[in-house]
């Protein structure tokens, strides 16, 4: 699995065949986008049940709407789209404990590779540690509405508040970090 | 979208499978992951494959049911268990085709009777008891096999296959060629009598196929049954075939065809190998 990559037909290209009733394509797409899908799903939600079912609700809506889908874009992201939203409205059905990201990195006892830390700061370092200085609340409606892309409606439902709490926290979240962002700025250029 | 050359290290990934890694962390991870395929590729062998097997066989299940015919997911919402419908689905009889062509002769051949105003039955009689037996033999597709290749495509035993199939081809013709057989003048009796021979024949077809394959089998029979009806049509009545005595005798040979394949399959020692 994974490493088929020589002469590897794009995932637009499959979907086309998928639409078309290739069963084949759809197992190629599968063993190409189920296993990271799963594993994200698995850092959100602990029953591997649920996980297991949005999997495959996620793969059959593909299948469906393969013959609808535009090329304008990541089949990545597209199934994260329908997967994770799936995941919210499974969660509302029955009352599932999700499991949002630890935040704490001491916590976890894991040191990254140096290498790792430092490229992956590149881009999120400062935004890192605003993030970890705020109020656990306030992390999870960041992580909700703009790290997995919810809408102010979909976090309510995940995180279990009303959607005008999410608005007000997300609000609130924003500036926080703002100020966080300045202040790590300030401290860099001193 | 960046296009970075860095990829994720091996125990990054792993330690973000198991749940190890912080929030920010994971967040970061997956933004590059989102637009870096080799990475996406790496997390694969991560995962367990028990997980991704149960989602897959869900997933090929509901494809391979979004395609079943229209009959077979009628009967599926009426409660028949789902791999029943996709063995059903194989059913080439199932096709509309065959279906409405069989019923088609079997109206014209009512009409034909009717028309003869009693004086004839034995169009309708030669031809509504072959309608089900065929319908059985062409249930196994166009080649001329002995249901050999059948099973080789199936988990399930041969003599299951067979009788699903037989069972659902019986539902689908026997109502409609009985509602026909009512219009029918003469005898009341004659509406239902042609179901014995009718019934008889199956377990007669499924025993030759055993050993000549369904064509050959249905070939055999229908030439036999021709024969008796036209024989019966010169100069006997024309409800003989149908009548008491002719009853025992195909009731009588069902029973042998039965126990034919019944010992068949026991001298083979494997349930359906007979057939």
């Amino acid at each position: 699995m994974g490493m088929e990559a020589p002469a590897e037909v794009e995932d637009a290209v499959l979907l086309r065949a998928a639409a078309d009733g290739d069963l084949g394509a759809v197992r190629v797409l599968y063993e190409r986008h189920a296993p990271w899908l799963t594993a994200r799903l698995m850092r959100r939600c602990n029953d591997r049940e649920v996980v297991v079912d949005v999997v495959q609700d996620t793969f059959l809506a593909m299948w469906q709407d393969a013959a609808t889908w535009r090329s304008d874009g990541e089949v990545a992201g597209w199934l994260w789209g329908i997967a994770f939203r799936r995941m919210v409205s499974r969660l509302r059905q029955r009352k599932q404990t999700v499991l949002m990201p630890e935040w704490d990195g001491a916590a976890t006892g894991l040191l990254p590779a140096a290498e790792d830390q430092v490229l992956l700061d590149v881009e999120y370092g400062d935004l890192g540690t605003a993030l970890r200085r705020l109020s656990p609340e306030f992390r999870a409606v960041v992580q909700a509405c703009v790290l997995d892309g919810l809408t102010t409606r979909e976090a309510s439902r995940l995180l279990g508040v009303r959607e005008n709490t999410v608005k007000t926290r997300l609000h609130r979240a924003k500036a926080q970090l703002r100020d966080s962002l300045a202040d790590l700025r300030l401290e860099g250029l001193t | 979208m960046s296009t970075t050359t860095w990829h994720a290290d091996p125990n990054l990934l792993r330690a973000y499978v198991e749940g190890r890694l912080d929030a920010v962390l994971s967040a970061s991870l997956e933004r590059h992951v989102d637009a870096c395929a080799h990475c996406r590729s790496q997390i694969g062998p991560l995962v367990e494959v028990p997980v991704l097997e149960e989602a897959w066989s869900g997933i090929r299940t509901g494809i391979e049911s979004g395609r079943l015919p229209l009959l077979v997911r009628l009967a599926q919402r009426l409660g028949l268990p789902e791999p029943t419908g996709i063995l059903l689905a194989a059913t080439a009889s199932l096709r509309l085709t065959w279906l409405t062509g069989g019923l088609v002769t079997l109206c014209f051949v009512t009409l034909a009777s009717i028309l003869a105003d009693g004086a004839a039955l034995w169009p309708f009689l030669l031809v509504a008891p072959l309608v089900p037996v065929l319908g059985v033999a062409v249930s196994y597709g166009p080649a001329e096999e002995p249901f050999e290749a059948l099973t080789v495509t199936t988990p399930y035993g041969r003599a299951r296959l067979i009788m699903v199939r037989t069972l659902a081809v019986l539902t689908l013709t026997l109502p409609a060629a009985a509602l026909l057989g009512l219009t029918l003048p003469g005898p009341a009796w004659v509406a239902v009598a042609w179901l014995g021979p009718a019934l008889a024949m199956i377990p007669l077809l499924l025993a030759l196929a055993s050993l000549t394959g369904p064509r050959l089998a249905a070939s055999l029979l229908s030439l036999g049954w021709t024969g008796l009806v036209l024989f019966a049509a010169r100069d006997l009545p024309s409800t003989w075939p149908v009548e008491g005595t002719q009853q025992v005798a195909y009731l009588t040979l069902a029973v042998l065809a039965a126990a034919f394949l019944w010992v068949r399959s026991q001298r083979t020692q494997q349930i359906g190998v007979a057939l």
